[in-house]
This record gives C-alpha cells, structure tokens and sequence, in this order.
C-alpha cells in the first residue's frame, strides 16, 4: 500500500506549489491509475516517492511506514518505480540490464544465488527469455517497457509505480504490457500507475485518482472518476462518455470544437 | 593549442638571449696554480661548487659532452675539443664541433643518449629543467658541470670552471684574459664617443627586446651604443611597437630574419630609425651567446655603430 | 561492435606485457631483447644495464599506471555523468594542476620533480571549487550532471586565464618549464615517482571498482539510479571525487596528458564491454597499453629530441575519436 497524505511539494523558486496537499492511497491487489492533464503533478508525485523532490509538508506511506524514514535504498527494496525517462548513452545487455534490478541488495563485489532466482523470476513473469542477449538501445519501444518492467520485478518488491509505461506504443504492446501489469497486480502487488490514456487504464484499474493543478480532485472507482462535467472542466475541453458495451468500462470522447 | 604554438615561438624567442638569473657566486678558493697541477695537489680546504651547487672536481675529463652551445666553443677554444664527444642541435661553432655527435636540443638533455655516449663529464647549462637531469646523471656516477653561463661577467668564470674539470687551467685563463683584453679595447675605443640608443629586435610577435639582464645590452654598452630598454630589469620584455615608436631609437638592431622583416613590415615605417635605414645587421652566430667571440662581436658592432673607428 | 569473448583479457594483459616489454626495447638505441634480459638479470653491459634499469624500467612503468589512472577515471566519470565526452580533463583538474606548477615555478621552486604536490592541491582546490559551483548552479539543475561538467569547463578557463596572467611576466626558465609540464612527459620517471602513483593508482582504483555497479545504475539516469537506491548526488560526487583525485595524480607525476580518459573507455566499449566494473579494470589495461605506445613514439620520432607526450596522445587520440564518432551515427 503507498499512501500519500497531504503532500505538497513545491519546486524552488515557484509561486505556487507543484502538488499541493494531495492524498490518496494504491492499493495492495489492484492498479491504481494517476490521472490528469499535462502539468498537473502526476510525474512530480513520482519524484517525490523516489526522494528527488523534498515534501514541503504531508508525508508518504509505504506499507505504513514513513518514506522521509526510509535509506534510498530501503525504498528500492520495497517500491519498484520504472520512470518515464531513463538514458540508454551507454546501452547494455538485456541480461545486465535486468540485473540491475538487484542493485538494492547488492553488498560489495559478490552477487548471492537469491539474485539468480530473482532474475529468472522475473524475466519470466515478464515474458523477455527472449531478449536476454539483445542490447538495451536495439529493442522496440514496446520491448524496451517490458525489460524495464522485468527490472523493477527483479527488485522482489511489493510495491510497484510505472509512470507512462505506455507511450509511443502500439495497440498490441499496451495491451500486452497492460495486461502484464493487471496480472501483477493480480498476484497481490499494489500499482499506481501514472497515465495520460484514461480509456485504457480505466479498463485496468481499480482506482482512479484524478489530478489538477496539483490537487486531487477526483477519486474513485472509474466510473465515478470519468464524469464528463467534472472531466471537461479539467482538461477545459467538450467531453461526453460512453460505456464499453461489452466491459461496462466508460469510454471518454473528446468533441471536435466548432 | 594556438596558445602552445605562442608558447613554442615565444620559448625559441627567448632561447637566443640565454637568460641572467641572479647567480649566486659560491666561494671560489681554489687557487688557479693548484687546479692546474690537477689531482697530485692535495685537495683545498673549500670546494669550488657549480650553479646546481654540487662540488666541482678537478680532472682531466676525456669524454665531455656540453648541453650548451656557449660552453661548447669554449671547450674547443682551449683545446679540449678533441675531447668533446656530445653536442646540442644548436652548436654551429667553430665548424669542426659540427662533426661532434648531436645529443638534442640541450635543455632536458635526452638521458639515454647521454648516457649511451658513455661521458665521464656532462656540462649543462644551469637553468631548473635542467636540474633533474644533473641529479640523475650524478646519481648514476656520471660527474657533471652546471653553469649558468648568462652575463659577460660570467665568462670568466665559466671558463675557469672548465679549465678545473678539463685539467688545463692555464688555457682557460688565456683565452679568457685575450676576450676580456679585446672588450676592453673596444670599451676604450669607445668611451669618449657619442652613445645613441639602439632597439634591439629579438622577435616580432610579439614583439621582444633585451633588457638590462642580457649580456646583449653590456655588448652594447662596451660597443658605444645604449640598450633603449635599459631600463627593464630583465633579460628580455615583451614591448609594444608604440613605444618603440615614442622611444624613437637612433638605431635598430636585429639579426638577418629580423632585418627583412624590418624592411618588409610596413608597421615598422613608423619608427625613424627604420624609415632612415639605421639598421644594423648583427651576426646572430656571433653576438647570440655569451662566449669567447666576443670580443670579435664587440668589435663588429663598435665598427657599425661608430664608422671609422680605431680598433 | 565486437562480442566479448572470454580470450579477450588474457590476450589484454599478454599485449600490455608485450607493449611493455617493447618499452624497454625501443628508444634512441634499439636495444635487443638478449640484452634487455641481461640487463634484467644483472650480467652484461653497465651502460645498458643503467639504461635498462633505472631509465627505460621506471618510464615504463609510470606510463603504464599514468594510462591506467587516465582511462579508469574516464570510464568513471563517463558513466557516472552519463556522457561519451566525459573525461578528467574537462572537470577542471588539468587547469587546476597547471596554476599550481605554474605559480610553484614561478615562486622560485626549482626542483621538477617538486612540482607534484602544488600541481596536486592546485587540481584539488579546482575539483573542490567546480563542485561549488555546481552546487551553486545545482539548485536550479538539480542532479542535472552537464552542471557539473560545465562548472568544471568554467573552472578550467578560469584557471588558463590565471595561467596567461601568470606566464606573461616569468622568467624564460618559468616559461619553459611551465610549457613543458604542459605538453606532458613521463622522461623523468624515477622508481619512487611510479611507486607513489602506483600508490594511488592502487588505493584509488579499489575504489573505482567498488564503486562501479553504483556507475552502472548512475548510467541509466537520475530518477532510474535513485528508483534503484542509488543516493544519487552523494554518489556523482563520489565517482567525481576520486576520478578526479586519480587524474590529479597523474598530472603531478607527469604533467598533463590528455585524450586517454576520453578515448580508452571508448576503446574498451567496442569490445562489448558494457558493466562499469569490467569496464574500468579493462580501460586500466588499455589505457596502460596505450601511454606506453605513445610514450615509444614520444622518444623515437625525432631523436635524440624527444616529443611531447601529451602532444603524442592527443595525435592519436582525434583522428581515432573522429572515426569512432563517425561509426556511431
């Protein structure tokens, strides 16, 4: 469970605050989707849990424990957060770049058998036996997700944060990939997972938090989250909904403006 | 890397004045006679020290190599030559010390060649890249001779310093009782004539002279003449054309380069000197170190500065 | 792009003991190697045996460990700042060193061989103010590492500037000295000039090696390496710290020399090599194979004159660094 509890986090320097008192909790068993147009604080959020950005005030719950308590590399060993950006400068091995996922638990020169086991798990779990010998900058985009997926789980936590996992992908890597995250959060993992594609994690996720101007204004179940009046007045844009005929999921369709 | 190559030609610049540092004359108790009978005489009480400040010891050195040019001709001059087996790049003087094997530039002797000649002498001169090298070869048991060889001065006493390590005292006070005889001539000559001042061009850019540091401008001075810049410490300067201009010099020296340069760079019409064809073409070979030529440098400046002179 | 193949090493350490070995061989005089092993095991001649030994030994050696310190440090600070251009030079080391020999010499200092400790703290106090300045600007760019690089390229001006200043009224033996501790040389190598670097080659590199699973996950970027537990500032700072302490020695005991930190990690990556540890440990290799070679160039192109060794390194180093560039797109 990562619970936020009126956290603000203010850049230096900015007259208003980035994320400004925002709770909500991600759930052990279930995706917990991170909602809201650009800027509104969802990647800040992300920063925040991995220490990059101080909390002006409020505090982060990991399984109940104090995140500002926690060494960096406690965090790591109980949350897995795959970024939105990472640098491949100097591309590896997939292997390696798995590997890495057990970083947090490395002590001095030696690798132990659990790391072994780890791995193995989660390339697994992953689907990417196959890509074991490719090198990080020749995969797809799709690939590329699934191996940065597959380090986090070599990590062994049971908190997982996934910001945009599925931009630039096409339909069958989002859905796969998708489908990869429900399972694991099936498994009993909590996921919060920040997204710009509402139609899809609102097919996914348990929960949906929606964020504006760095406040959460909406909270709940997708169905409550994707009202169109509460809908348009964040992203400022003619909105109406509609239900998935066959999954009862609401589906969201921007007008065109006349 | 354009600095570096500023540096290089800046470096070459200086090079051609052989620097004066201050030097700092280390007892010298030795009587001449008894360095002259070599190693039969007991040893003196008080070392005579080189300008690294290691104890020079009277020998008949049989395999010499001289890292600088100065010492080189000097080593021939008093009949050493036959024992010099190692030179710099830039010895040109006299020709039969071309024949000599080349051991590099001089300064950061190549430790290798050196020692590959097998020498029982390494003379050098006296300046602090050059230290390593000396304690080197010292450590190796190689015996070598340090002088900072900068002023006219100095002469004397680097030939004194030669004459102990070479074993022929007698030679070395000769040759350099016949330089000093000859500047002094030449002093006489032309003490009670005018002294205009002369702009000693060294290079062009930038643009460098002599001071008051460079035995150049004690040559000038015994020629009849006087160093424009005798007011700068040092042996060389960085000046400005501009002032060179506001100085207005009777005249301008310069080697051959510089001569051509001078007639050829236009900037150069602004100095009178120049406009008027006062320009003296000195030997660089010649006045270029301080050595036993000397006095044959005095003597051809004195006879361009002062036509018609008695000499 | 090669594969890496488990021969690679071996045949790594067997070229630098060849190189090495050719060190002793090739000079001014070509001495054969019954010779070199007379030398080694005390017969033969005195004159080559002095040659062999305390010259041409020492000069090996130090070459060796002045291109393993230049190649670990720049492996180190590659990774850990994420840049291919990265190297130690352009942290602000080498214009810190430069000032402190340069205002050591013109203090009167007149001992070469004394020069290594000013260098030294000179390059420290530009290592500690570049981080100062990053710290400054780091506010803004927070974990940004071209704040760092940049801080270090604005220090090593900085540090010319004080160079131009200092040299434009020195004494020609200042001047020349100065010029050709900046050109780099490691012609008067001295057994207990290379065992105080090896010192530090050792002490430092133990450390580069332990700290080199920390580059790996540095390399993936600032939110990825925290993500991973990484402490991330106190980490680059780390990696900066003894990479550039590393450099630092080197500068004192050789002056500057510059593109092996840049290109040798450049060199080692072509051979498939990607983990930091391994990375580093075969840079050091590399980079010691490399220094000896340009340091053989260095004193047989021109004898009995010798070539500045920097100057060597750096006619290597860009045309070889332009192909690479060009091959990698």
């Amino acid at each position: 469970m990562i619970r936020f509890e009126s956290v603000t986090v203010r850049y230096h320097g900015a007259a208003s605050p980035a994320v400004d008192g925002a709770s909500f909790a991600a759930a052990d068993g279930g995706i917990t989707a991170l909602v809201g147009p650009n800027g509104s604080g969802k990647s800040t959020i992300v920063r925040a849990l991995l220490g990059r950005e101080p909390l002006e005030s409020g505090r982060i719950l990991l399984d109940g424990s104090d995140r500002g308590a926690l060494k960096q590399r406690e965090l790591a060993r109980r949350v897995a957060v795959v970024p939105q950006r990472e640098e491949t400068v100097f591309p590896l091995e997939v292997r390696e770049y798995v590997a890495l996922g057990r970083y947090p638990y490395s002590r001095g020169l030696t690798s132990s058998p659990d790391d072994a086991r780890a791995i193995q798990r989660a390339v697994e779990r992953a689907e990417i036996a196959g890509l074991l010998q490719r090198r990080t900058d020749e995969l797809s985009g799709g690939e590329w997700q699934r191996v940065r997926v597959a380090r986090a789980l070599a990590q062994e936590t049971g908190m997982l944060v996934l910001d945009e996992p599925t931009t630039f992908l096409d339909i069958a890597h989002e859905m796969s990939l998708l489908e990869l995250v429900h399972s694991l959060a099936a498994g009993g993992m909590a996921v919060l997972m920040v997204s710009h594609q509402l139609n899809l994690v609102a097919r996914f996720a348990s929960r949906m938090v929606l964020l504006s101007r760095g406040r959460v204004v909406a909270d709940g179940a997708p169905v409550e989250v994707m009202d169109a009046a509460t809908l348009e007045a964040v992203y400022d844009w003619p909105i109406v909904i509609s239900r998935d005929a066959a999954s009862g999921a609401p589906v969201l369709l921007p007008l065109r403006k006349r | 890397m354009a600095s570096f190559n500023r540096g290089t030609s800046i470096l070459r610049a200086f090079s051609r004045i052989l620097p004066a540092g201050k030097l700092v004359f280390c007892c010298v108790a030795v009587s001449i006679l008894a360095a002259a009978c070599g190693r039969d005489v007991a040893p003196s009480s008080v070392a005579v020290r080189d300008d690294f400040g290691n104890e020079v010891v009277p020998g008949v050195a049989r395999r010499i190599i001289s890292l600088n040019p100065a010492t080189t001709e000097m080593l021939f001059a008093i009949g050493a030559g036959s024992r010099v087996i190692g030179r710099t790049t830039w010895d040109s003087y006299p020709d039969s010390a071309r024949l000599v094997p080349d051991m590099g530039p001089g300064l950061r002797p190549n430790l290798e060649v050196v020692i590959g000649a097998k020498p029982d002498l390494v003379i050098l001169y006296a300046s602090a890249d050059n230290r390593p090298a000396a304690d080197r070869l010292r450590s190796l048991g190689v015996a070598t001779l340090a002088v900072k060889n900068d002023s006219i001065g100095d002469l004397g006493r680097t030939l004194r310093l030669l004459g102990i390590v070479t074993g022929d005292s007698v030679r070395a006070l000769v040759v350099a009782d016949s330089v000093r005889a000859t500047l002094d001539r030449v002093r006489a000559a032309t003490a009670g004539r005018e002294r205009r001042t002369a702009f000693w061009y060294i290079w062009d850019s930038p643009l460098i002279t002599i001071g008051r540091g460079s035995f150049m401008s004690e040559l000038l001075a015994i020629a009849g003449a006087s160093n424009l810049y005798d007011d700068i410490a040092t042996p060389s300067a960085n000046v400005t054309l501009e002032d060179v201009v506001t100085r207005n010099p009777h005249w301008v020296v310069a080697g051959p380069e510089g001569t051509r340069n001078l007639r050829r760079d236009a900037r150069w019409r602004a100095v009178p000197a120049v406009r008027a064809g006062r320009i003296i073409m000195a030997d660089t070979a010649l006045v270029g170190k301080p050595s036993v030529r000397l006095g044959e440098a005095a003597v051809s400046l004195a006879r361009r500065l002062h036509p018609g002179i008695e000499l | 792009m090669i594969a890496p193949r488990a021969w690679h090493w071996p045949a790594a350490v067997a070229l630098l003991l060849f190189v090495a070995l050719a060190g002793l061989v090739f000079g001014v005089s070509t001495i054969p190697l019954s010779e070199i092993f007379a030398a080694i095991t005390g017969g033969g001649d005195e004159t080559t045996t002095t040659i062999v030994r305390t010259l041409r030994a020492p000069r090996v050696a130090l070459a060796a460990m002045v291109g393993a310190a230049l190649a670990m440090s720049g492996a180190a600070l590659q990774g850990a700042l994420r840049n291919s251009l990265a190297e130690p030079y352009l942290l602000g080391v080498s214009g810190g060193a430069a000032v402190g020999a340069v205002l050591a010499f013109g203090l009167g200092l007149q001992h070469t061989g004394s020069l290594a400790i000013p260098a030294f703290v000179g390059a420290i106090v530009a290592v500690g103010a570049a981080l100062l300045v990053a710290r400054a600007a780091g506010r803004a760019a927070r974990g940004d590492p071209r704040t760092l690089l940049m801080a270090g390229v604005i220090i090593g001006a900085f540090a010319n500037a004080v160079i131009m200043v200092a040299l434009a009224n020195s004494t020609s033996d200042t001047l020349r000295g100065s010029l050709w501790w900046m050109m780099g040389s490691v012609a008067d190598a001295s057994w207990a000039g290379a065992l105080w670097l090896g010192l530090y080659l050792g002490v430092a590199g133990l450390a580069l090696l332990r700290l080199a699973p920390e580059i790996d996950v540095l390399a993936l970027g600032e939110e990825a390496a925290a993500a991973l537990g990484s402490d991330v500032e106190r980490a680059t700072r780390t990696v900066f710290l003894v990479s550039a302490l590393l450099a630092a020695a080197t500068v004192a005991a050789a002056g500057l020399i510059g593109f092996v930190g840049l290109i040798v990690p450049h060199i080692v990556r072509a051979f498939g090599v990607r983990r930091h540890r391994r990375l580093i440990a075969g840079s050091a290799i590399v980079g010691g194979i490399l220094v000896i070679l340009a340091d053989v160039v260095a004193r047989t192109a021109l004898p009995p004159a010798e070539l500045p060794l920097g100057a060597v390194t750096a006619l290597i180093g860009v045309p070889f660094f332009l192909v690479r560039l060009g091959r990698m797109r």
